[in-house]
């Protein structure tokens, strides 16, 4: 991976100084390849982090290191998998441990938006047991469903973005989907026995 | 065939599970893949387990708010700040942060259309045809698609789908470009892209199960009941044949979808 010098680095260094023409066209290009993707990278930081500021720290010091080295994207590459190893090593060069402690949340907090209607209220019920037994995985369990399942990442993707060998994601990838299901089949058994007949 | 050129067994098919989700699997290994389902029912229960549970994670996680515009603001304050030290243009600083208004505009209405899609009363196979369109076809998000005709086809019957159904809705200006497998509603579908140039929908077929479509009836076509539901932005027109379920989505028009749907109803 031609970026993985840059990605190492702990600390982003601000590029040579580009011509005002040029600035607005890394700007314009920026906007367009890298922003769109810190709706996904907020959902894993907050994953990540111990509370919603230090996720949103993380995204902000994310983007900017990939602003900052913009320059040295290839362009036609994977820029969410690039923004996501950045996340990575922004996340380990702050000697955070990732979170490992279950986090319960409320069916209806404040400030929570309402569940999708398309979900029944039967459903509600799933979420929140698929959310609690996501928080009660390990750290490297949850990280690799989060970047395979939720992000969509190819398990080479995920190995490049967390510096693991391919194998090492897929028998984690494996025992984390195994481990999620334990955690939900006695969280819901009746849902679990209702969807098996219903099949 | 596996690495060795043989069958696999159940052991090889565990261990490759992840990489056939994530459609990683070359050619020859996927064929050997979808052989062994075929004949084993426990790993095709255990695969459709997986997949329904990826479903069902996917559907949580990514459904949860998230609000960027905070970040979003302050990045972009860094970005210009740093630019106006490097750039002595400040009319092009002006012209940056129109850009980058007009671009929190443009995510605020995604947002508020996803929202839209999420909120809506529409059954979760449409609406996660739905999103699939718009994250995939729409919003373009990289995947590894199949091209070649013969790897179409043999998409197509792995899943127990007439090899020769993804060319037959070539129609007119509208030619298959892409294909691959996902998972909608803990179901596997054939996704197949269609294109005129300009414009892309989107068809789902799977093999038909017991299951019945959902939606508003809206006519009868070729002996076929079409139905019709809109998510969002996007538009679906479903229908079933003896054999398959079919699903058309655009973010075209209502009646765009149903065009079509009316063509592969009178073709499938």
């Amino acid at each position: 991976m031609g970026q993985a010098g840059v990605l190492r680095r702990a600390a982003c260094l601000i590029s040579p100084e580009l011509s005002g023409q040029n600035v607005t066209t890394r700007q314009n290009e920026f906007e367009e390849i890298a922003m769109p993707h810190s709706r996904s990278l907020l959902r894993v930081a907050r994953r990540l982090a111990f509370d919603s500021a230090t996720a949103e720290d993380l995204v902000q010091e994310t983007l900017l290191c990939g602003w900052r080295n913009f320059n040295q994207f290839q362009r036609g590459t994977n820029a969410r998998a690039w923004l996501f190893r950045i996340l990575f090593n922004a996340f380990y060069a702050r000697g955070r441990k990732i979170r490992s402690g279950p986090v319960l949340l409320p069916l209806q907090s404040p400030g929570r938006e309402a569940e999708p209607q398309s979900r029944a209220a039967s459903s509600l019920l799933d979420s929140a047991a698929v959310t609690r037994a996501l928080e009660e995985l390990s750290p490297e369990h949850r990280t690799v469903l989060l970047l395979a399942v939720v992000e969509g990442f190819t398990c080479r993707e995920v190995a490049e973005i967390l510096s693991l060998p391919i194998g090492t994601v897929m028998s984690r990838l494996s025992r984390a989907r195994q481990a999620l299901r334990d955690r939900i089949a006695p969280a819901a058994p009746k849902l679990c026995r209702a969807r098996a007949n219903a099949e | 065939m596996s690495r060795n050129g043989n069958i696999m067994n159940c052991s090889e098919i565990a261990e490759l599970t992840p990489l056939y989700l994530s459609l990683e699997l070359d050619r020859d290994r996927a064929a050997a893949f979808d052989a062994h389902l075929k004949s084993c029912p426990s790993c095709m229960r255990e695969l459709e387990r997986q997949a329904r549970l990826d479903a069902e994670l996917r559907e949580v996680v990514a459904g949860e708010p998230v609000d960027t515009a905070s970040v979003d603001r302050r990045v972009r304050e860094r970005i210009a700040a740093e630019s106006e030290g490097s750039s002595w243009l400040a009319p092009l600083h002006r012209r940056w942060v129109i850009v980058a208004i007009g671009a929190a505009a443009a995510l605020l209405i995604v947002a508020v259309g996803y929202r839209g899609l999420l909120g809506s009363r529409v059954a979760p196979v449409y609406a996660a045809a739905a999103l699939d369109h718009r994250r995939e076809v729409v919003q373009n998000e990289p995947r590894h698609w199949k091209v070649d005709p013969s790897a179409v086809a043999a998409l197509a019957e792995s899943q127990g789908i007439p090899v020769s159904a993804p060319a037959a809705l070539s129609s007119g200006a509208y030619r298959l470009e892409r294909a691959k497998l996902c998972f909608l509603d803990g179901r596997i579908f054939l996704h197949l892209v269609y294109s005129d140039g300009t414009q892309e929908f989107s068809v789902y077929l799977r093999q038909r199960g017991a299951e019945s479509l959902p939606g508003r009836t809206r006519e009868t076509d070729n002996g076929r009941v079409l139905h019709t539901s809109d998510s969002g932005s996007e538009h679906v027109a479903s229908f079933q044949t003896d054999g398959l379920t079919v699903m058309v989505v655009t973010d075209q028009s209502a009646d765009t979808a149903l065009h079509f749907a009316r063509f592969a109803a009178a073709t499938l």
